[in-house]
């Protein structure tokens, strides 16, 4: 199993999350739609679409949430006929993350909702201390992007 | 409780043992509709058991065996017996001193009631 993470305290949670969950793609990445690890995925310009998508799908679903129920829909699942998708936020000590998991027929929903309430667990146990709100500025945004994705894959 | 499968999980329910029962999607894992006690984790046994499920479906089929049947699991505190059709799994989640032969003949009965 091939993951990359861009920081150190989400790899062991998320490896065990990947594993545990059988999945076949996996993002982690920032609300902003900064990538945090990986998995899956063969090109850095894939990762920055589907977290760039992720990011986008998960602020749509959020006012919709609100609109319609008065609070955002924090979970979304797509069952394509091969491959699922499931897109959830995961609280960290560190803040919102969003998580991005595709799989087949080897898993399910029902196993991926609980391996990501474990995967935010691990996270919380994980996390080092808060550094103090770093929100991600426009000005910091494209440099953290692709530093980040010049970590997972091998050219930083 | 209400809808399709109310009666079916009230029989299982009666079972002296009987601490929680499902009707969960075998696919995705998620409840349909469920009876259970008080502090039975329903979400967690669900997904679980019927990945359970799926994995011995589709051991029995590499070994040549055809459908699965009746499938319980014994452990040390506790059962779990699970049979699937049409989709669908019914699970039964039973202390050790549950009868488990009344228990398999009731959902048998019951899961001609699932397809």
């Amino acid at each position: 199993m091939t993951l990359a993470a861009a920081e150190g305290w989400v790899e062991g949670p998320m490896r065990q999350f990947i594993e545990d969950a059988r999945l076949c793609h996996t993002l982690l990445l920032h609300p902003s739609g900064r990538v945090l690890a990986q998995h899956g995925f063969a090109r850095s310009a894939d990762v920055m679409s589907a977290c760039a998508l992720a990011a986008g799908i998960r602020a749509s679903a959020g006012e919709l949430g609100r609109m319609l129920d008065g609070r955002p829909f924090v979970e979304l699942h797509h069952a394509g006929e091969g491959t699922q998708l499931y897109l959830a936020e995961v609280p960290t000590p560190r803040g919102q993350h969003v998580l991005l998991a595709g799989f087949g027929s080897e898993s399910s929903l029902g196993l991926v909702r609980l391996y990501r309430a474990e995967l935010a667990d691990r996270l919380a146990r994980a996390a080092p201390p808060a550094e103090g709100a770093r929100a991600a500025l426009p000005e910091d945004f494209e440099l953290d992007l692709n530093r980040n994705l010049a970590v997972l894959f091998g050219r930083a | 409780m209400s809808t399709a499968f109310r009666p079916l999980l009230t029989t299982l329910a009666r079972h002296r043992g009987v601490v929680g029962s499902m009707v969960v999607g075998e696919s995705d894992g998620m409840i349909v509709q469920a009876a259970l006690h008080v502090g039975v984790a329903g979400e967690v046994v669900a997904a679980l058991a019927a990945s359970l499920y799926r994995k011995a479906r589709r051991s029995s089929a590499a070994a040549g065996f055809g459908d699965v049947g009746f499938l319980t699991l014994e452990a040390e505190l506790g059962r779990l017996c699970v049979i699937g059709r049409g989709g669908l799994v019914l699970i039964a989640i039973a202390d050790r001193g549950v009868n488990v032969g009344l228990l398999r003949a009731d959902m048998l009965a019951a899961v001609e009631e699932l397809a």
